[in-house]
Formats: structure tokens, sequence, C-alpha cells
């Protein structure tokens, strides 16, 4: 017994020894990057609930238990979550941020920021999403993936415009699209870069990051950073893709049997047609042969093939310490849906940068793109009124110009041979070449020169029997030729200075740009060899005139702007510019854009460092003024319009009249003031981030095409009346939705929603509806009666009220007082949309990666030409539409009617409005990337396949059509199947 | 102390320069622009003036637009199928949107607005004694004439002998006869300046203007000095009626002795008003004459028939009324024949029916009731017309063969060089009459009118074709009128001026008559204008359209 108890005592005695067996441990914990003192960390004993914080200095004391390994977890908020063994008294700790993202850089005007550092609305895309949609155009590639940027690509046709606004219209007359900055320098032709050659694309969106950029800042700011050389081992990187495009939905006009029926009708409306025995009497001989043998043709179906779309880069960076080298090289060829509709694109470029001493840095970035482009004339239109029964070959396989001997020139007329031509070749030139000294500490001064030349040379050539000369009787050659210079030179001195907790970077910049633009033009008719095109205009009879044109603007600015921290939670950045523009009238040339913004990063707080659902918050207020002067050049004065006259036919008798437009000598400067309040988050440690943005801008001044009373003899003037207010919300969130060793799904998600309204025109509250301004719409409506379907054989009784009978198009009666006049038009719907987004996923699995982008357009009204295409006298083709008969009491389309025009039906205009709201899955890409040990033997470094299918399905209300073209039949939207490379090596 | 104030005024000073270098930078170079002052005030640019004064003429003259205005709503005439302002041409819901009353409106003012530029401008332009006094004279005239027009379509509505300067957002209403009060001043300094013949075709001369005040008078009652007038020209500078009435609209003889005024188009395309994008971006969408489009019917599609150039381009716009073609006795009167177009003649024998021959008869249009008939297509009265004599197939009738145009360059082209007569000398012999038989007397105006009526006799009829005093009355007069002038861009305004508008459209026109009302004698001005006048309460929308 005695035993047991001394075992008892020795194990208590043991145990209390184990328990009475801990030491301290000391320690400090520091950021891994900076070296600063994290204070606040959370340092806790693993297993246990013992625990204790960091004090302001990073210092903590713990007890830790002898003997065995423990483990101390550190963790704190924007910080990975650090485990270390407590084997040493003193430990030091350091700790990585986990928000890699707010240290990114991003580029703002004439500077640099870290990403936790901003206070303006901007957003940012990396280069390497903007390859992953093969385009055109780099703008296209970037629909959807930036909040508040809306882009639509303007036609189907090779080269077509794209249209981008950001935040909405403010500008009714003067234009609404941003400004282009490609490495500092003002660049417009965005269609020229390379997507391959970005390293990254900024977009300016609110008043305080466009104010530095004053009068042209007020649509948003997009900068595009091309890529530099690095030092080391060159590094080639070569893409290519190949694409089939095909229509992407187009509708198809009545075949034969559809158009016999609706002529058979119309003239069964008027009397003249009553059985099968009396069409004799309504078609010609030619087409009694076809209705016979049910022979038709569809027009746009012989005039719409596949397109092709080809890419081929190859770019190298290399460089040492010293010099850093960038050049690329790109040839670029589409096809398009219609023969003779042709792009190819050559570009190169080079980037150089050369630091000469500690102090002295040098560079270049420049580029030559050359464009050959061959447009065609659009023979849609003709087409879709080609009455389907003309046959457009004959029994011998030739084209017949006047297919069933009709009036109408035959739609394939433009493929013969020297039938048309229209080529334009573009050289486009441009150097920017910077200077940039550093002295001493925080001091930077760069001086930037941009100089953009641009060549063009057109020819057109439209023969006899050309579907634009057939309602004259000669063919017409014209050869244009037009040269442009822009150049830019900008000073900009930079001093950084910190002072304790303080941070302080003053900017000022001064620049000139200066854009001279002139062009010729001669144009004959009845060339003698149709061979001969638009060379040896000598050769032409008749018609002979020429024209020379001369164009110049020039801008100067000043600006300043400071940027205050306080250590670095609390951020403040003031800009003020000052603009003088040769545009606007004497007395107004210069205006004054100031601006003031702040943002708090909460995150970095001390109570926020307690909780772990945040990692980042940050708070951005913004409020500045930019202007706009985008009117053309010489608006401020008279001028007057030369007309063609002669009293002999022989001799020009030279004629002036005063000009449509008279001048306006107080034309100054559009204001537009915006307010913006945003916040930046991260939340779940990183694995949902994104940004929400309000903003209000208003816009006053608005430079506006006022239309004068005509008694005045002169019909419109230029003017600052008006206001309009844009005001809406954006959101962009990035979530990382499973991350697992092999599998890995992140998702990018965009909404924008913009109200945009004019608030005050001309006349005080008055609507101008002439021009379709209604104070409290957006900028452009569709205003027209609204059809509420087709008058029926029970309401002949009411119709006769108002002049109508069964069978019209019904509208409503909106004031309700008996009579349908021009006061019952109203409103039917604008033409922006009431908000988009974008929904971006990339899946990767091992080596494979998905892409999935869904993009939407909701809200827009367009005019659809295939719902108006109704001709009710059957003298042109008509879609096949449901119209009313006395036996099929339709809704939807009015009574055929031999003897009403199409001009003369009333209303006729109103089938055609239609909601143009869609979806489309924008971009479907599967791509596999070569893993390391495959690609060694070969000495390349990345090799990546990839399909992708673009603008593959589209879902909206608009059947087999797709409505991001707007309404219009002609150059149709296509969609694109693409099979691409890129290495690297 | 000296050096720092010397210090600071140099740096001011510096900067005071570089910001006026700075503002000199900003100044506009326009090499290439033309301005009011720059060119108004040298001779040649004065002359440049002058000449743009006459082009707003084919605005009217010959345009589709003038077509519909002057002559559709009237007795004579009503819809085809084609025709795109059914609203003009039978008052069915004409309202200020019309797109026709917005173009002409804004190209008359902004005529009268050249003119008055011109009359102020000229002193100061350094002509000669000699061309100042001519070209002030066609000054004075034009403005006359464009206001002309705008007083009789619109009634009392804006006037100004102002050169418009800077921004003008109101517009007055003035009297109708402040309107003629200052047109019979600008006449009369026409008529004393203007030299009697130019070298110029198209200018302006002395018996031109002459003729067209006498044409005021007749509007303004002044029957005397109408009479007189008329007669003055008829005799004093050798103009003479043509032997035939159809040589007035061949196209080789369109400078003829019987024209006193015309729009001289051009063959060379090149001067002529079609719109060019990038030459002439203000243009008519057609340009030169397009007469020979408006009264075609459309024939190309009928059996036997394909479009060619001979046989015109058929836009079928207007049809003649069965009143219009019943005024006229075309056993002695040869202008039925060279006015109208009854016969096609086959041209296409691969829709022609079994045995018909190039040339042989494929479609006769009739005023008569023919018999049924399957060698050819047949429109005659009953097919074309209602039983009331309004229209019923408006795509096949009778057609007004004046204009054509066979010399165009291709079947398609709608420009024709046909010059537009504005006034010939039949007009004349239409106001002396008009004039006497309203002073009362009824002998003199039968023999004025006989001139007329023995000119368009065929050959062998001229004794059919001659009437007596006892048989002239002023609808007799008009219906003289429609007989000679269809077509010819005058109707409206005559039977307006007559005061005869509701009353022959009641009971000629059954297709216009549903819709006539009395305040359709004047035109409703164009919405844009109401819309865009800041004074809306002064300056308000004609009665009762909207």
């Amino acid at each position: 017994m005695k035993k047991i108890y001394l075992i008892c005592l020795l194990l208590l005695g043991f145990s209390g020894w184990a328990i009475a067996q801990t030491h301290t441990v000391k320690g400090r914990v520091t950021d891994a990057s900076s070296g600063s003192a994290l204070p606040l960390v959370s340092v806790q004993v693993k297993g246990t609930t013992s625990g204790t914080q960091t004090d302001t200095h990073g210092n903590f004391t713990l007890q830790v238990p002898d003997g065995k390994r423990t483990e101390l977890l550190f963790s704190y908020v924007g910080y990975t979550p650090l485990t270390m063994v407590a084997d040493n008294v003193n430990l030091t700790v350091k700790m990585e941020s986990n928000n890699k993202k707010l240290d990114e850089i991003v580029v703002v005007g004439y500077g640099m920021v870290k990403k936790r550092d901003l206070t303006g609305a901007v957003v940012s895309v990396k280069g390497e999403e903007l390859k992953k949609v093969p385009s055109t155009n780099v703008m296209e590639a970037a629909q959807g993936r930036l909040p508040g940027v809306d882009i639509t690509r303007s036609s189907g046709a090779a080269g077509a415009k794209v249209n981008v606004t950001v935040r909405g219209n403010r500008s009714i007359k003067a234009s609404n699209g941003p400004l282009y900055i490609v490495d500092g320098v003002q660049y417009e032709n965005i269609q020229d870069i390379n997507p391959n050659d970005i390293q990254s694309m900024e977009v300016l969106k609110d008043a305080s990051s466009t104010a530095i950029y004053g009068s042209r800042g007020a649509n948003g700011v997009i900068m595009v950073t091309t890529k530099r050389g690095t030092s080391g081992k060159p590094k080639v990187n070569v893409s290519s893709y190949v694409g089939v495009s095909e229509v992407n939905g187009y509708p198809r006009m009545s075949n034969g049997e559809e158009y016999t029926a609706l002529k058979r009708e119309a003239n069964r409306t008027t009397g003249r047609w009553n059985s099968v025995a009396d069409d004799p009497k309504i078609f010609n001989a030619f087409e009694l042969d076809e209705i016979k043998n049910n022979l038709w043709t569809n027009y746009a179906g012989l005039l719409l093939h596949n397109g092709l779309q080809q890419d081929y880069q190859a770019g190298i960076s290399g460089g040492s310490e010293k010099t850093k080298v960038y050049f690329s090289f790109d040839y670029f060829d589409e096809k398009g849906l219609l023969k003779l509709d042709q792009l190819k694109r050559y570009s190169t470029r080079l980037n150089i940068d050369q630091t000469i001493n500690d102090a002295i840095k040098i560079g270049v970035q420049s580029q030559i793109t050359y464009y050959d482009q061959s447009a065609r004339r659009d023979p849609l239109n003709q087409a879709n009124k080609y009455i389907p029964l003309a046959m457009p070959y004959d029994s011998a396989g030739n084209l017949v110009l006047f297919p069933n001997s009709g009036s109408a020139i035959n739609p394939l007329a433009d493929e013969q041979p020297n039938a048309y031509q229209n080529i334009t070749r573009t050289t486009r030139t441009f150097i920017n070449a910077y200077l940039e000294l550093t002295p001493f500490a925080g001091f930077m001064f760069r001086s930037n020169f941009g100089v953009t030349l641009e060549n063009a040379k057109q020819g057109v050539f439209a023969s006899k029997t050309s579907i634009d000369r057939s309602t004259a009787s000669t063919s017409r050659s014209q050869s244009n030729g037009s040269t442009r210079r822009y150049l830019s030179w900008e000073n900009v001195a930079t001093y950084n200075k910190t002072i304790g907790d303080h941070t302080f970077g003053v900017t000022g910049v001064a620049s000139v740009l200066s854009d001279q633009r002139d062009s010729s033009l001669m144009q004959g008719e009845g060339q003698l060899l149709p061979s001969q095109l638009y060379y040896a205009l000598q050769n032409n009879v008749s018609g002979i005139a020429v024209r020379t044109m001369y164009q110049a603007s020039k801008l100067i600015s000043f600006t300043g702007r400071l940027n205050y921290a306080f250590k670095g939670k609390y951020l403040l950045s003031l800009t003020g510019r000052s603009d003088g523009s040769s545009k606007l009238s004497p007395g107004n040339k210069w205006a004054f854009f100031p601006s003031v913004a702040g943002a708090w990063r909460i995150s970095d707080e001390t109570f926020m460092k307690s909780q772990t659902f945040l990692n980042d918050l940050k708070l951005r207020v913004s409020y500045g003024v930019a202007g706009n002067d985008a009117v053309d050049p010489y608006s401020t004065a008279s001028y007057l319009t030369k007309i063609p006259f002669s009293y002999d036919d022989t001799n020009a008798a030279m004629a002036y009249a005063i000009g449509d437009q008279t001048g306006n000598k107080e034309l100054k400067w559009e204001l537009s003031t915006t307010k913006n309040i945003g916040i930046d988050f991260g939340i779940i440690a990183g694995k949902v981030s994104g940004s929400i943005d309000y903003y209000d801008t208003k816009t006053k001044d608005l430079l506006l095409q006022r239309s004068l009373p005509t008694s005045s003899g002169v019909s419109s003037v230029v003017q600052n009346i008006g206001k309009t207010r844009n005001r809406g919300i954006e959101i962009g969130i990035n979530t990382t939705n499973i991350t697992t060793a092999d599998f890995r799904w992140t998702s990018n998600i965009v909404y924008s929603r913009n109200k945009e309204e004019i608030v005050e025109l001309a006349d005080g509250n008055t609507n101008d509806v002439a021009n379709g301004w209604f104070i409290g719409s957006p900028v452009r409506v569709y205003f027209d009666q609204q059809k509420i379907g087709i008058w029926q054989t029970a309401d002949a009784a009411e119709a006769q009220k108002f002049g109508y009978k069964p069978g019209d198009i019904r509208v409503k009666d909106q004031d309700g007082n008996g009579q349908i006049n021009s006061a019952d038009r109203i409103i039917l719907g604008a033409q922006v949309p009431k908000w988009s987004g974008g929904f971006n996923n990339d899946i990767r699995y091992k080596n494979f990666d998905l892409n999935i982008y869904v993009f939407a357009r909701i809200g827009q009204w367009i005019n659809a030409e295939y719902a108006a295409k109704f001709d009710p006298q059957g003298l042109e083709n008509s879609a096949p539409l449901n119209y009313w008969t006395p036996e099929n009491a339709s809704n939807d389309y009015p009574r055929p009617n031999a003897s009403l025009s199409k001009d003369g039906t009333p209303f006729i205009k109103t089938l055609g409005y239609k909601d143009g709201s869609f979806v489309k899955i924008r971009n479907l890409s599967l791509g596999y990337t070569f893993s390391a040990q495959t690609l060694k033997p070969l000495h390349l470094s990345s090799l990546r396949l990839y399909v992708t299918g673009k603008n593959l399905f589209t879902f909206s209300k608009v059947k087999n059509y797709d409505p991001e073209r707007g309404g219009d039949l002609s150059n149709p939207l296509t969609k694109m199947y693409v099979v691409g490379i890129n290495v690297e090596f | 102390m000296k050096p720092n104030i010397n210090k600071y005024f140099i740096i001011l000073s510096i900067a005071a320069v570089s910001m006026a270098a700075c503002n000199k930078q900003l100044e506009e170079y326009n090499p290439g622009g033309t301005t009011t002052d720059a060119v108004y005030s040298t001779p040649e640019g004065f002359e440049t003036l002058v000449n743009a004064a006459y082009t707003y003429n084919r605005w009217w003259y010959g345009k589709e637009e003038g077509y519909s205005i002057a002559e559709m709503g009237t007795d004579i005439w009503t819809s085809g199928t084609g025709d795109k302002y059914p609203d003009i041409t039978n008052y069915n819901n004409l309202q200020a949107s019309n797109t026709v009353m917005s173009g002409l409106w804004k190209q008359l003012y902004a005529a009268v607005n050249l003119c008055n530029t011109g009359i102020t401008r000229i002193d100061k332009a350094g002509l000669t004694t000699d061309k100042r006094k001519m070209r002030n004279a066609e000054l004075h005239f034009l403005r006359a004439f464009y206001y002309w027009h705008i007083v009789e379509t619109w009634g009392p509505v804006h006037f100004t002998l102002e050169e418009t300067s800077g921004v003008i957002t109101t517009a007055n209403r003035t009297p109708v006869d402040t309107f003629y009060a200052q047109i019979f001043r600008d006449l009369e300094v026409a008529v004393n300046d203007l030299p009697v013949t130019t070298g110029d075709y198209g200018r302006i001369t002395k018996p031109a203007a002459e003729a067209f005040l006498a044409r005021m008078y007749l509007t303004r009652s002044k029957n005397q000095q109408a009479a007189d007038l008329a007669d003055k020209v008829i005799n004093s500078y050798g103009y003479t009626l043509l032997a035939k009435y159809a040589d007035l609209w061949r196209m080789d003889n369109l400078q003829n002795k019987e024209v006193i005024w015309a729009v001289n188009y051009m063959k060379n395309l090149v001067f002529d008003d079609r719109t060019d994008a990038t030459l002439f971006p203000n243009g008519h969408s057609r340009g030169a004459n397009n007469g020979h489009l408006m009264f075609a019917m459309k024939y190309d599609d009928l059996p036997g028939m394909q479009r060619d150039i001979v046989n015109q381009r058929p836009f079928n716009r207007y049809m003649p009324t069965l009143f219009l073609l019943n005024l006229f006795d075309e056993k002695a009167d040869a202008r039925y024949g060279a006015s109208f177009k009854q016969v096609w003649y086959c041209n296409n024998l691969k829709t022609a029916p079994a045995g018909m021959k190039l040339g042989d008869t494929a479609v006769l249009c009739s005023k008569y009731v023919l018999p049924a008939t399957t060698k050819y297509r047949v429109y005659d009265r009953n097919t074309v017309y209602t039983a009331a004599g309004g229209g019923n197939d408006r795509t096949h009738y009778v057609s007004l063969q004046k204009f054509e145009d066979p010399t165009r360059a291709s079947m398609n082209e709608e420009q024709s060089a046909r010059d537009a007569f504005i006034i010939r000398l039949a007009e004349m012999y239409l106001i002396a009459g008009e004039a006497q038989f309203k002073l009362g007397n009824a002998a003199k105006a039968a023999d004025y009118i006989n001139v007329i009526r023995k000119r368009a006799a065929i050959p062998g009829q001229e004794t059919a074709m001659e009437i007596k005093p006892a048989d002239i009355t002023l609808d007799f007069i008009l219906d003289e009128r429609a007989r000679e002038l269809a077509g010819e861009q005058l109707r409206w305004f005559d039977l307006k001026r007559t005061g005869k508008l509701g009353e022959r459209i009641a009971l000629h026109n059954p297709d216009a008559s549903q819709y006539f009302q009395s305040y359709h004698n004047v035109r409703p001005i164009p919405q844009d204008q109401i819309d865009a006048v800041s004074n809306k309460g002064e300056f308000k929308q004609n009665d009762k359209y909207n």
C-alpha cells in the first residue's frame, strides 16, 4: 500500500512537474516584404486555447509548455496564416501578405500606383485576358470584362469599327467615345493594336481619374500599355489562329409561293384578282412561268458565304540589364461574309528601353500598321427587296443583269468582274519617344514625344452595271487621298517624398497636341474601259470633279496633381488641369478642370484586424469636372456652301450660297461634373473580391446642334445649351470558387446599370420633337405612334371613326380625343440598354482550361428592318409575315393592297420597333497547355492549343437575327469557330 | 528692392508673353473655308451669290415636291399607285409633318435670305455701275419670285428684308398685302433695270420679269395692267408660239422662241443638283428634271412590254382625272395627242402573247369605253375610272408625255436635261384673255384665246377650235388653261387665285372632294418650323392644321 502512495506521489510530482514545465517564448512578427511590424497579430498555441496578440511593435510573449514540439499559429487579416514551431526562445516571424492583388501596379494618368493606393474608379484588365477572345479589334475582346464600359461591334463587315461608351452617353452632338492612350500618348486607332502586344489595359471612369486628362477625359479614358523587353534570356512567343465565320442568324425573305400569295391577296383587295385565272393580269410572262414551275431564288442566301479570319503573330522580348527590347510582327486577314469584303492588316512593333545611367533613361515605342481593305457596297438591301420569282442566271449560267426584264438590277451584279471595286490602302506610323531623368531621389522628369503619321489612298470604281450606278447611266471612278499628322509633346515632372507617416507625391504636366489633316478627291464618270477602274481617271468623259480640303486643330494644357497618404491608410488626391482648344471661340478657349478624391483603407485599421471575414475594404469618394470640345474644327464661323451650277453646259458657273449651319461665335466647353463613391472589398481570405461604384454625372453647356426655324434662312447652329445626367451603378466581382491541386474555377461577374436622361434643352423644358430629344429620356429614343394591332372586321365602326378600315394598322389614340394625329406619338423605347452584364468563368483541370463567357445587354430597343419588311403592293419582296385578310384575322400585319405604296401605308414605321435585349454566349474556349516535361525536348517553355467558339448562341426576343447589330440587315454579325495555338520559347 | 522687382517683372512678362503666344497658337487656320464676308465683298465673289440665288428654283421646278405642291390637289389630277404624297393630292389627312412642306419652306426661305444678303451688300462688292444695276435688278426679281411662292402657298407668314445674322429663333406673321406690296416694289426695280436679253441662258431678263409681273397683276385683280403688260410681252420681244404644240416638248428644241423663262437643267450632270456625298452633300435626292418619271404609268410588266429608254421609267405617281381627259376634243385639238400617251408598242417578244410582233400595239389606254379584246391589253374608261369618275385602276392609265426624255443615257437614269419652263408665251395670251374678260371685253378676250386654240388645232380643224365671245366664262378660261398648261406647275395657284379651288374639286375630282375642306386654301406650316420658333405664342400654325 505504501508503494502505491509513493507511485501516486511520484506521478503527481511528475505531472505537477510536467504542468509546471513551461517556458516563455518571445518573438516579433513583421511583414515579409516590407519588414514593418505587424501589430495585433493573433498568436495561438496549436491545439490549445491559449494565445496572445502582438503589440504595436509586433512583439509578443507567450508561455509555451516544455518538451513537446509546440506549434504556434499566427494569423492576421490580409496575410497568409503561418504555423511555426516554438523551438526558439526568441522567434522572428515573417508573414506574407495574401493580398497580392493589392500590390499590383495600376497605370493611371501620368503615373502608376498600387491598387491599394487608388482613389479613383479604375478597372484593370491583363493582356492575357484580352488574348482569350480572338478578334479584329482589342476592344471587342474587352467586351463584358469592364464594368461600366458598353462595347458593341457596329457591323459584320471586315474590320468594322467597335462602338465604345463609358458610363452612358453624356453628349448629344459631340462624340461620346472614350479617349485612348497608348503608352502615354493619345492614339485613336485602337484597332491597330494587336492584342498580343498588350501588357495591360486600364479604364479610368470617374472624374478624379480622368481629370488629369481634362477635356479629353469626359467620356472616360482607356489606357493601353504595350509589352516591354525583359532582361535575361530572350522570350519568344508565337500565336496564331484560324477561324471560320458564318452568319449569326439571318432571317429569310418570302419564297416564291409566299410572294405569289401576297401579290394575289394585294390584288384581291382592289378587286383585280379573284382566282388563279386572273394571274396574267398581275404577273408578267416570266413570272407566270416561274410560278408554274415553282422556281424561285433566295438572293440573300446566294450572297452570304462563310468568312475566314486568320492571325499570325510573333513577339520577342529580351534584353540585358540596361537595354530592353520588345519586337513583334502580326499579320491579320479577315474575309467577310460577302465577296469583295476583305481586310489584310500587317503590323510591326518595336519597343526599346535603354537605361543610360542611374539618372537617364530613354526609350521608344513604335508601330507601323498597313491596311489593305476591300469594301463592298451593301447588296443585301437590294437582295431583300428583290422579287424571288426572278432567276439570276440564264440557262447557260451567265448572270442576267435585269432578271424577268424587271427594272431593278440583279443584287449579284457587283460580283461580276470589273463591276465594283472599293480599295483603301492605309499606312499608319506611330512613334513615341521618351526621355526620363531621375537626377535625385524622389524626382523624375519625363518628356514624351509622340507622332502619328497616316497616309491613305482609296480608289472606288462602280461600273455602269453595278448596283450604285443602276439609276444613272455611266460608271463612276473616284480616287481619294488623305494624310494626317498628329503630334503630341508632353513634359511630366514628378516628385515623391515620405516624411514619417506622411507620403507626398506631386506631378506637373505641360502638353501640346496638334492635329493636321488634308485630303484630295478626284472623280470622273464614263470610264473608257471598265478594266481601268479608277486608274487613268483622265479617260473619263464626263462628270469630272476635284476637291481638296485642309483641317487642323490644337490643344495646349497645363496640369498639376498632389497625392497625399497618411500611414498608407488615408489617401487624398487633388488635381487641377487647364486646357486651351483651338476649336472654341476666342475668349472661351480655356477651361479649368479640378477634381478631388479621397480613400480610406478601412481594412488597414486596427479595429478591422480582429475579424477575418473581410480581408480588404476600401472606401473611395471623388468629385471632379471634365470637359468635351469634340465638335468639328471651324464651327465658330459661318461658311458658304458650293452649289454645282452652269448656264451653258460647258463652263461651271461658280455659285456659293449661305450654308445650312450658321457659326457660333460663343462656342465654349461642354462640362461634366462627376461624383463617385465606391468600395473595393475582399472577403473570405480573398476568395471573393470586387468593387461597387455609384456615380452621378451632370453635364451642362451641352454642345448641341440646335434646329433653328428655317424661316431664318439657316437651319442649325451648334450651341452650348442643354443638360444631361447619367447616374448608375457598376459592380465587378471576382470569385475563386474552387481551388484544389488539379482543379480551379474562378469567375468574374460584371454588372452595369446606367440611367441616362436629358435634363434641359435649348428652350428650358420644351422637348425638341424634331430631333427626338425629350426631357427625362435618354438621348436616343424611338418616338412614334404605338401599334396595338390591326383593325378587325368586328371593329369596323370604330375604325371608321378614326378614318381607317379593317386591315389597317391600329395605333393607340393616346390622348383619347377621337383623332389619331401627331399628338398621339409617345416614346416607345430607348436605344440604350437598361443594364448590361458579363459572367466569365475560367476552369482549369490539370492541363486543360475552359473559358465560358456570357454577356447580356438588356432593355435597348432597335428598329428591326426585318420586322418592317412588308410591301403591301407586292412590288418588292416582303418577309413571310402573318398579314391580315378577311379570312385570317391576324393582329400583326396589315392587309396587302395593290393600290397602296409602302410609303403611303399609314403607320408602316411602327412595325419595326422591337425590344432588342439579348444574352449571348460570347466565348466558349477549350485549351490544352502541354506540361513542361513534354516541352523540354522541344526547347519550348509553353505550348497551348485551343479551340474557341465565338458568338455561338444568342438568346433574344428577335428571332433569327443578332440584335447586337442594331436592327439593320446589312453586314450581319457572325459567329466564329476558331482553332489556335500559343507557343513560347 | 529694384533687382527683386525686376525679377518678378521679368517672370510675369515671360508668363504673359507665353500665354499670349499660347493663345496665338490656338487661333484657327482654315485656308479652304469660304466665309460670307470674304467672298461676297469682291466682284467675283458677288457673282457667285447671284448665281446661287438662281439655284433654288431647282427645288421646285421639275421636281416631285414641286409637282405635288403646285399641280396636285386640283380638279385635273389624282393619285397613281406610286403617289408618295397622297395627302397632298387628295387632302386626306394633310398634316404639318408632311415632308414636302418642310423641304420647300426651307429652300424658299434660304433663297430669300440669300437675296436679302445680296441686296444689302451689293454696294460694298466693288461692282461696275452697269453690273451693279443688272445684278441688283436680278436679286430684286428673284426675291419677289420666291416670296410669291411663299405667300400663295402658306398665306401670311414670315417676312423680312434683312440678312439673317447670328442666331434668330423668332418668326413673324405678316399680312398678305404687305408681301404683295413688296413684290410689286421689287418687280418695278427689276422691270426697269434688267436687260432685254442675256448671254447666260437661265438668267432673268426684262421681258421675263414683265411676264411674271403680268401674272402678279392678274393674281391681284389689277386687270387693266395685267392685260396691257401681257400684250406688251406678246408683241414687243419677238416671242412666238411654236407652230405645233408637240414641238414645245421636243428634247432638241428646249431653248425655243415660245419660252420666256426656264430652269436650265444641264446634260452634263455634274452641273445639276443631285446630291453627292463628297461634292454636294445637301443636294436633291434625284437631281435635274424628274418630270419624266412622275406621270408615266406602269407599263413595263405588261405582256409584250419591257422598260426601255423611249418608254420611260415609270414611277406612276400621278394620274389624270377623267375630267381632264374629257376636256379635250381630240379630233380637233392636237394638244390631246401631244400631251398624252395612250398606246404602248410591243418591245419585248419574250413576254408578248402569241402572234404579237415588235411594234404591234401591246397596251391601249383610253377615256372611252372599249370592247374587250385578247390581242392586246386594254384599259378603258370603266377599268381605270369608277362610275363617278374617281380612280379605280391607278396603275394603268392615259399618261402625260410632255416631260418624257428619250435622250437619257440609260433607261434607269433619273436625271433629265429637259429645261423646266417657268413662263411661256401661251400663258401671256391666257393672262390677257382672262384680264380682258374680267374687264368686260369678251371680244378681246376671245381674240387672245383663239390664238392659243388656233395653234392647238389639228391642221384643218382651225374653225372647229374657234370660240365666240359668248363662250367665255371664268370656268371656260380655267378649262382652257388645263388644256394648255396641264402638268406645268401652275394649276393649284390658278384655282386658288380665282377662288375656284374647292368648287372645282367638288365638281370634278371625286377622290379629293371627299377630303377637301375650305381651310386647305393654304398649306400647313411645317411642323419643324412650329417646333423650332421661340415665340410660339405669336407664330402659330395655319388654321385647323395640326
